[in-house]
Parts: structure tokens; sequence; C-alpha cells
């Protein structure tokens, strides 16, 4: 009878150590690089809404993350690719900032795991294209589309001076004058970062001019910088700011300067990319917003009105690029924990709830979710504006920054500096631009 | 043990510490950096990439070649730094110390001195902001002032943004050169210049014959800290202009900065910089030394 005890009081033993060991086998750490956006006014919230609550429905997975912002996040990338030692989960650019990589194969691929899930559906098209990413196959699961060209209408500055919203260029240059005479600016842009002029406004030109796929012309050979169109499309910019619809003393205007700016009313209009309408928005730690709820239904935002200048091909455009999103580290092995873990964490972060969080809160202008239900959300005036702003355009071309690398777009984003401040012609820029490109091509 | 094996052995394990740490942190780096250059590396992993090739002088061409004219651009700069340094900072850094250490203003000495010393315990980073605040842009405190004196002023452009780049940099560091001249004055033994002063020596005189003799190893030394720091000047400029616009403030470390981390990573070309600045730099170093030497000074 003892004997019997003590076998079973063993054999219980025995299996309580086994199943201990068994939940610690399964116990899995990641590791996981995130950018956190700490211009963004809900931010500080992510922590607990995004990834303790990942935690807490997931006990056996334990993250080990790293937020960084702004430079500091591509240089830790850039460091742990060199290393060899990347993180489990990152965050990702489809190109662009994160090259490194995509061009490097050092992302998984991530569509055998989306067709195991059946998740396809779940998101738009463009998302599930490969060859909207660098990497040429599906390496992260993007949280959205941005849209570079946001044109903001304040109604009050315009109500002011007695105007109604520019439709045409022709009806910008018209209102330089009034607006100037009641001390407004016409339209403001943060240009002293040099990539926002290229981005944010030039890409969409040179879409009007040089029409759908013009870069892939470039790309094989068919057309160059040095081509009227594209000339044509940076004699605009020269135009613009010879007109004063922006003023070349926007080149002194810091990037994080501009909301502030355009919400204390300097200028009547203002440039900037779709994600910047949560700069405004309420930041629900503080309850205080840049723009009120109740005065943003005094401010709209739309695209680029219709450039009426000769050779533009296109009009209602914008320049549109899928948003940044997760990706998993290529070293995990298939079929491993590792991988599952870090497969179920990529889903959480662009899931319905977080992306659904995320666009409550001003972090996401324009989901890759087909499944959320705007109606049930409460945003406020300028995040429905946002959420239109595709009703504004009916083609997208390329984000320039996007479809070339480093060596072809930084002389093109200086070069779009040097003339608004006079430095060089626009047909200097497009040979330097088109020698840039060739000695690019040259190296690959 | 022989005695002379002992002494080698001592020596060793003194030696080996700061040796490993030297070759771990400068010598290495430094190698590694001008192999880099020579490779079509485009970062990912370093170590065991089968992509990774030598491409010789690539690099160095593409850098000297590429049409923006970007590095001659910014070495302009680094060159207009170093001629602010070696001779704004360091002929003002003489005087004030002469004047500091003569005694030639009445009262306030400690009070001058901790002034002109202050933007040295201020990080550049700070300063570069701040004077990024009071002259750039249409808020600044500068566009202020001129709306107070002409309510009508207009924001435009600085059509020169260097030399409000160069004015900061020769505020910021004319103290630190002062301090090194203030000590090494106050070295010179006051009997020779009270000797001086009873055969008839004027204030000129002092200067010209006294102190300048024996601070002519410290300007040689001054002149080559000012070469080297102003070929490697990046944090100030970054803060306060970030190299704009046009590129019209970047210097060679800026340049080797966005080369590396903006956009898509050309690591051989921010190595090729990297060691041009260095190359530059032992350049017009020797060029002071052999200066110094044929003007008979000795470096200290």
């Amino acid at each position: 009878m003892r004997f019997k005890r003590l076998s079973a009081l063993v054999v219980a033993m025995l299996l309580l150590l086994s199943m201990t060991a068994v939940v610690a086998e399964e116990q899995v750490e990641l590791r996981v690089l995130n950018y956190l956006d700490m211009a963004s006014p809900n931010s500080a919230e992510e922590g607990k809404v995004v990834w303790e609550a990942f935690e807490t429905a997931h006990p056996n997975i334990k993250l080990v993350i790293q937020n960084e912002f702004n430079e500091p996040f591509h240089q830790a990338t850039e460091a742990y690719a060199a290393a060899g030692n990347l993180p489990d989960v990152m965050y990702v650019w489809p190109s662009g900032r994160s090259t490194t990589l995509h061009t490097n194969n050092l992302l998984k691929d991530l569509k055998p795991l989306i067709e195991r899930d059946g998740l396809a559906s779940s998101y738009i098209a463009l998302a599930m294209d490969p060859t909207q990413q660098a990497s040429g196959y599906i390496s992260m699961l993007s949280n959205g589309v941005t849209a570079t060209n946001a044109f903001f209408v304040n109604m009050e500055v315009l109500q002011d001076a007695g105007l109604e919203p520019a439709k045409t260029y022709s009806e910008l240059v018209a209102q330089v004058p009034v607006l100037a005479a009641k001390g407004y600016d016409t339209v403001l842009m943060a240009n002293q970062d040099s990539w926002v002029m290229q981005s944010c406004l030039f890409s969409l030109i040179a879409g009007r001019f040089c029409g759908e796929g013009w870069e892939q012309k470039i790309l094989n050979g068919e057309a160059k910088f040095t081509d009227p169109d594209f000339v044509a499309a940076l004699n605009f910019v020269k135009q613009i700011y010879d007109d004063k619809v922006i003023d070349p003393a926007t080149l002194a205007v810091g990037y994080g300067e501009g909301p502030g700016l355009f919400a204390t009313n300097t200028a009547a209009y203002y440039i900037d990319g779709d994600w910047r309408a949560g700069a405004f928005i309420t930041d629900a730690s503080t309850g205080e917003a840049l723009i009120t709820p109740e005065r943003q239904a005094n401010f709209k935002i739309t695209v680029f009105p219709e450039i009426d200048v000769e050779g533009v091909k296109l009009n209602r455009s914008n320049t549109a690029v899928l948003a940044t999103g997760y990706a998993i580290n290529a070293a995990l092995e298939d079929g491993s924990a590792k991988l599952e873990a870090a497969w179920e964490l990529v889903k959480w972060l662009v899931g319905k709830d977080v992306l659904t969080y995320r666009l409550s809160t001003g972090g996401l202008p324009s989901p890759s979710r087909t499944d959320i239900d705007y109606a049930s959300l409460d945003l406020e005036p300028l995040q429905v504006a946002n959420a239109n702003l595709a009703n504004d355009y009916d083609k997208a071309t390329v984000v320039i920054d996007a479809a070339f690398e480093g060596p072809v777009f930084n002389p093109l984003n200086d070069g779009l500096q040097a003339i608004g401040l006079g430095s060089q012609t626009p047909e200097e820029v497009a040979q330097n631009v088109q020698a840039a490109f060739e000695a690019w091509q040259a190296t690959k | 043990m022989t005695i002379n094996n002992e002494r080698r052995l001592s020596y060793a394990v003194l030696v080996a510490p700061a040796l490993i740490i030297y070759l771990a942190v400068v010598a290495f780096p430094t190698i590694f950096s001008v192999l880099l250059s020579l490779t079509n590396y485009n970062g990912g992993l370093i170590f065991g990439n089968p992509n990774i090739r030598f491409v010789g002088l690539d690099s160095y061409i593409w850098m000297l070649t590429e049409p923006m004219g970007s590095f001659y651009k910014s070495l302009g700069n680094n060159l207009l730094i170093v001629a602010v340094s070696v001779f704004g900072q360091i002929p003002l850094g003489f005087g004030l110390a002469y004047i500091l250490s003569r005694k030639l203003i009445a009262r306030g000495n400690k009070f001058f001195q901790t002034m002109i010393y202050l933007p040295n315990v201020i990080s550049s980073i700070i300063i570069g902001v701040l004077f990024n605040a009071i002259i750039y842009g249409r808020n600044s405190v500068l566009m202020e002032v001129k709306k107070m004196i002409n309510p009508q002023a207009v924001f435009a452009l600085n059509p020169n943004p260097m030399v409000p780049v160069l004015v900061v940099i020769l505020w910021m560091f004319t103290g630190f050169y002062m301090i090194i001249f203030l000590a090494n004055l106050q070295r010179i033994d006051p009997s020779i210049i009270e000797a001086a002063r009873i055969d008839g020596a004027k204030e000129w005189d002092i200067l010209r014959h006294i102190s300048l003799p024996a601070l002519s190893g410290v300007i040689i030394t001054t002149a080559i800290l000012a070469i080297s720091g102003s070929l490697k000047s990046f944090d100030l400029i970054y803060a306060m202009t970030n190299g704009g616009p046009a590129g019209q403030t970047r210097v060679l470390s800026l340049f080797m900065y966005e080369s590396a981390f903006r956009g898509a990573p050309n690591y051989p070309l921010a190595n090729a910089i990297s060691t041009v600045m260095v190359l530059i730099s032992v350049v017009l170093i020797i060029v002071v030394q052999r200066l110094g030497k044929a003007f008979g000074t000795k470096e200290e």
C-alpha cells in the first residue's frame, strides 16, 4: 500500500515536472526594434494599448522592445544588420530607409504564412503586392497606404481674406497678393529638410508632367531626367517660388515647425504628407490639440490644385506609397516556436485592433486592413477629412524616394532647394540628377 | 629569468592593456575604414557576406567627380572653418589672454575670463539649437529685432549662410584657446618682464620680444588642435543648419554622415570621405609643423 502511494507520488511529480518543462519550452522571448513616433500626440499610450495587451494575451511570449525615433532608429537598424544581429521583429519601410534589409534579403518572406492563415483577403491589394516592396517579395506586413501630398486648407484665413479654396494653380497665384495684403503666406511648407519638397510636392508634380509610370521609363532606359517633361516639372517648382505661391523663405522652416505655424494661421494652405494630420488632433493624455476639434471644421484636406500649365499630362493625381509596417528576421527557422511567436506578434501589430487604435489616435492615415469599420470610430474632423482624401484623386504616381535610391534622390533633394535659392537652374538640376542616376546604375 | 627578460616582460605587461585598447578602438577601425572604402559593401552582414568585393578606388573617384560637387563644397566650408580657427580663434584667444594676464583692464579680470570661456562648457548641440532659433527663420530672435526697428521688415534667406556659422564657431571656441594661452603666459617668469620694464620696454616690446617667442610652441600646438578640430566639426553645424539650405553649410563630416545614414546607405563613400579627411588633416598638420620649424619654434 505504502509502495503504491509512493509510486503514485513519484508519477505525479514526474508528470508535474514534465508539464513544467513543456511550459518552459513554450516560453519564447522576442527582440523587437520598434519605431515610436515621439512627435505624435498619442504615442505615449502605445506601450499599454499595443505591447502590454499583446503580452497579456500571449503569456508564453516575452517581448524585449527597443523603441527608437527618427535617425537613431535607422542607425540602430543598420548597425544590427552590419553585425548580423537583427532583432526578431522590426519596424520597416517598404523601401527607402530600409533598403539594406530588403536588398540583402534579411527579411522573412511572409507569403507562405499569409497563405497558411488565409489573411490575404483581409488586406488591400497594394499591401499584398510584392512589387511594392524593395525586396521583390512580401517581406513586411504594411500598416496602410500613405499619400505623400496632403494639401491642408485653412478656411479661417481664406474667409478673412474673402477667398475660396483655389481649384487651379492660376487661382492660387491670383490669391498671393490678396493674402499678402492681409499678412498671410499663401502656401506654407517646411522646406528646411531637403526631403520634404521632393516627397510631399515634387513627386506629385513629376507625376503630373511626366505621366504614369515615368519612373519605369527612366529605370528601363527609355527616358531620362533631362527629357523635356521632367525639366518642365522642375521649371514648375521654379515658377512656384517665382510666383511666391511658396515663399523661398520656407527653406528656413524646420519640419517640426510646420504644423505649429499653420495652426496659428500663418498661411492659407499647408503642404505635407497625410500622416501630418495626426499632429493637429487631440492628445488623449492631455486633452490638448494644435487645432481643437471645433476649429477643425474650418480646415480641409485635399490634393494640390489642378496645374493649368502647358505640358501637364494629368491632374487629379497624388503620390501614394505603401506605408511602413512590421517584418520578421529572415534568420528565424521555418516551423520554429520563435517564428510562430514572431508571426503572432506581426499579425497583432498589423491586425484589426491595433490598426483601429492607430487610426483613432491619428497614428495612421489610411489602414491596410479591409475590415475596419470607420463608422464605429469617434474621429475628429481632420481625421475624417484625411480618410476621405483618396476621393480627391483618381490616379497615384510614384514617390521618388521610394522608386530610386539615395545616390539619385539626394542630388535631386539638394537641387530642388537650390532652385528655391536661385543657385541652380532646373536644367542644371536635371543634368546633375541624370549624371547621378547613370553613375548609380553603373554600380549596380 | 634574467633581469633583461624580467624588464621586457614587465614592459610588455604594462604596455599591453593600453596597446590592446589602442589597437581595438583606433588602429583597427582606421584600417577597417580604409578597407571598407575600397569595397562595394552596401549594408547587411559585414563579416562572411559573400556579396562584398573589392572595387578599388571607385568610391574615391565618385567622391571627386560626382555631379553635385558636394565634396568640394563641403571641403570649402571646412577650409573656411580652419581659416576662422587658425586666423581668428588663435589670435583672438591670444590677444584676450594677453590682456587678462597683463591685467590691462582695470577690473573684472575673473569675470571676463569666465564669460569668454563659458561657451565651452555648453554642449555644441545646445548652442546649435540656440543659434538656429536666434538667427534662422522668420520667427527668429534676429527677425523680431529687425521688426522692432522696421515693422515692414520681411524675412529673406541669408545669401551667405556659412557666415553665421563661422561667427558662432569663432565665439564658441576662442575661450578655449584663451585659457591655453593664459595658462602658458602665467608660466613666464614675472621678473623677466619686470627687468624689461626697468630697461624701458613698452607693452608692445614685451609682447613682441618676450610673450610671443615664449608661446611660439604653444601656438603651433593650438594650430594643430584648431585644424584637426575644424576638419571634424559636425555637432554644431548639424544642430544649427543641418548642412542646409541646399547643402550650402555642409561640411565633410556631415557629407560623410549623410552618405552613411541618409537614404540607402553608401558606406564605401562615407569611409572614403573619412579617409580623405584624415589625410587632409595630416597634410595640414605637417605643413604647420614645418612652418613652426622654419621659424625655429618647438611644439609644446
